[in-house]
């Protein structure tokens, strides 16, 4: 076809015969745009993440406190909440903070109870595809990437020692590895039986870390709060939509950093448009009076600009995009990652997970094309409607 | 035909208003070789581009093979161009970074043609201005002589009716004018119509038959005169 086409031949022709020309151009752009579309990857796939475990969150999170400190909260509230009207999948929960003293570290260790067949919905999710009967039936536990490489490299491979309130060793273990995907939200997370977790956190039979519950409707909510209060003085209510607040606000914060980020990229752009504006005034504009000159049209000159800008912005769209594609979700980001987290630790080690917006990633396109067609074409039609003698002079 | 009725160029406004034609009146006749002469800025290269519809005039007509050149819209005018004229300019005004044969093709691309047929048209052409051997060369690397050959092969690819040319030989060696000269010979033979633009004395007593018209401060005065 490229053959046949004359237009097309002679498009490819000038392309090839002149790329040192757009090769600056070009190289400057596909940098911007890896570096502005790795951004987005990256907060949108953090953002999906998010929404995602914020999603299989329950909406109300209860504790007793004394003294303001939290602590042990009595699982007779179950029966009482169950009673509030609007209340829906009550569940008690054993989990919490283990520190690991030799590695500077701690796991988030959360108990399950395999005869409660609604658990959270966080769970549910985490453990499809486990085998729980096998599981449930010896003393082991399922961990996260980021808990088994720490493990390991403190030489524990298969078990690991857990050291209870009462100064007891409680030898675990380790059953099965959750996947990286999982990795935002269970990182450091170990899961175990019910009754072992509450062994290792020192509670009693009747006692659980905290209840959770939803409230399908949002209307309730206010009246469901003003009745978890009668349950009993000393209870602390922790709100999904606080969680979901506390979350928005830092990333909005991240946010300012990247304008900053998007304002540089944007003002590159419009220098090197400035400077592809002014070549074809100096060095285009005798071509273009050439051509005019052997019998081309106006017409047929705004055509191959037209189609060299296209071929140049889409070839360098889509190795700035392809770039950033493979650096973030292949790479994993490497230094990009630690400005989104702040320094990594097992807490955050994320795996990026695919997730890429087309409709940012269209008006980052749009936002880049428009203004390099008008820097190619505008001036182009300029010199194309004087006089070619003019414009060969 | 080229019929030239009264025709007028004026460059500038106000205090640079500069008259470069004034009341120009010329009828060259089909197959006729004319020779403009006239010392630099008396409105030679001013005409030529007014006839090949490379500008406008500000007052008068341009008939050329029965189209008023003189008024035609941009469509037109480029296809006026691309159908009935070839000019070969005086500094050449090729593509440098593409070769002979690329340049060449160039008036072609938007012919309609296929690709075969105009790499067909432009070898003949390229034989026609002895420059075939050097098709594949860059247009950059040759002399000035071979760039010469150059345009004349691009002015002719597409075998036009009236072919215009700019000082062209103030560029060229001795041997290398006499072979122009050979070559508009052999354009005239081919019935050619030829306006040549030139100061060079070589063409006040060429080996065929030619009408020389001296031009002086944008005026036009008879043979002899
Ligand atoms: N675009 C322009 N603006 C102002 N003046 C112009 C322009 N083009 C030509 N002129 C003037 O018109 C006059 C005629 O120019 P032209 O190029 O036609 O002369 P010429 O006879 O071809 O001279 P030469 O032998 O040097 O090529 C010159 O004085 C020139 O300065
Ligand atoms: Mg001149």
């Amino acid at each position: 076809m490229l053959s046949r086409s004359p237009f097309l031949y002679f498009l490819t022709l000038l392309l090839f015969k002149q790329k040192s020309k757009h090769l600056g151009i070009m190289s400057i752009s596909v940098v911007m745009i890896a570096l502005v579309s790795a951004v987005l990857f990256i907060s949108s796939s953090l953002q999906k993440t998010l929404q995602d475990t914020l999603d299989e969150q329950a909406d109300f999170t209860v504790t007793r406190i004394e003294a303001g400190r939290p602590v042990s909260t009595p699982l007779a509230w179950v029966d009482k909440i169950i009673e509030i009207e609007g209340v829906s999948e009550v569940a008690p929960r054993i989990h919490g903070r283990y520190f690991y003293a030799p590695g500077e570290e701690s796991f988030l260790v959360v108990g399950i109870d395999f005869f409660d067949e609604q658990g959270s919905k966080a769970l549910q999710s985490l453990l499809k595809g486990i085998d729980l009967k096998q599981f449930f039936a010896e003393e082991s536990m399922i961990v996260g990437e980021g808990v088994k490489d720490f493990l390991q490299k403190h030489y524990y491979k298969d078990t690991f020692s857990f050291k209870t309130p009462r100064g007891e060793f409680k030898k675990v273990k380790i059953d099965e590895v959750l996947p990286g995907s999982l990795n935002l939200l269970a990182n450091d997370m170990i899961i175990m039986p019910i009754g072992l977790a509450r062994e290792i956190f020192g509670l009693k039979e009747d006692e659980v870390t905290d209840i959770t519950f939803n409230v399908p409707n949002d209307a309730e909510w206010d009246n469901v709060i003003g009745k978890l209060h009668l349950v009993d003085y000393e209870i602390r209510v922790v709100e999904k939509r606080e969680v979901e607040k506390a979350y928005e606000n830092l990333y909005n914060y991240k946010g300012g950093i990247f304008l900053i980020l998007y304002i540089i990229a944007l003002l590159t752009l419009m220098l090197i448009l400035y400077q592809r504006y002014a070549m074809v005034y100096s060095h285009e504009r005798k071509e273009i009076g050439i051509l005019r000159a052997v019998g081309w049209s106006i017409r047929d000159i705004l055509k191959l600009k037209f189609y060299e800008t296209l071929i140049l912005v889409i070839s360098s769209f889509v190795i700035g995009t392809v770039a950033a594609y493979g650096y973030v979700f292949v790479l994993g980001a490497p230094v990009l990652i630690e400005i989104f987290l702040g320094g990594a630790n097992l807490e955050n080690q994320v795996q990026l997970i695919p997730e890429v917006s087309f409709g940012t990633l269209g008006s980052l396109f749009l936002l880049y094309a428009v203004p390099f067609f008008a820097a190619v074409l505008i001036p182009s039609w300029r010199v194309a409607v004087i006089p070619p003698k003019e414009a060969m002079r | 035909m080229i019929r030239i009725e009264d025709v007028g160029k004026r460059f500038g406004e106000g205090e640079n208003l500069f008259e470069a034609l004034k009341s120009i009146t010329l009828e060259v006749e089909e197959g006729e070789c004319v020779i403009l002469s006239g010392i630099s800025g008396s409105g030679k290269s001013t005409l030529l581009s007014l006839i090949a519809a490379l500008d406008r005039p500000s007052s008068g007509k341009i008939v050329v093979e029965g189209e008023l050149v003189s008024k035609l819209p941009d469509l037109h005018a480029s296809a006026y161009r691309a159908k009935t004229i070839g000019v070969i300019f005086q500094h050449f005004n090729l593509i440098e970074s593409l070769s002979v044969e690329e340049n060449v093709i160039v008036p072609l691309i938007n012919s309609g043609l296929d690709m075969p047929a105009i790499r067909k048209m432009a070898e003949q052409s390229m034989q026609r201005a002895s420059i075939l051997h050097k098709a594949s060369q860059d247009v950059a690397s040759l002399s000035g002589g071979e760039k010469q050959r150059c345009a004349i092969a691009r002015a002719l690819v597409h075998d036009p009716k009236v072919i215009l040319c700019d000082e062209p030989t103030a560029n060229l060696d001795r041997e290398n004018s006499l072979r122009f000269i050979e070559t508009i010979q052999k354009l005239h033979q081919a019935g050619k119509t030829i306006v040549v633009a030139t100061h060079d004395p070589l063409f006040e007593a060429l080996p065929f038959e030619s009408r020389v018209i001296h031009m002086a401060d944008g005026m036009i005065g008879k043979h002899g005169e």
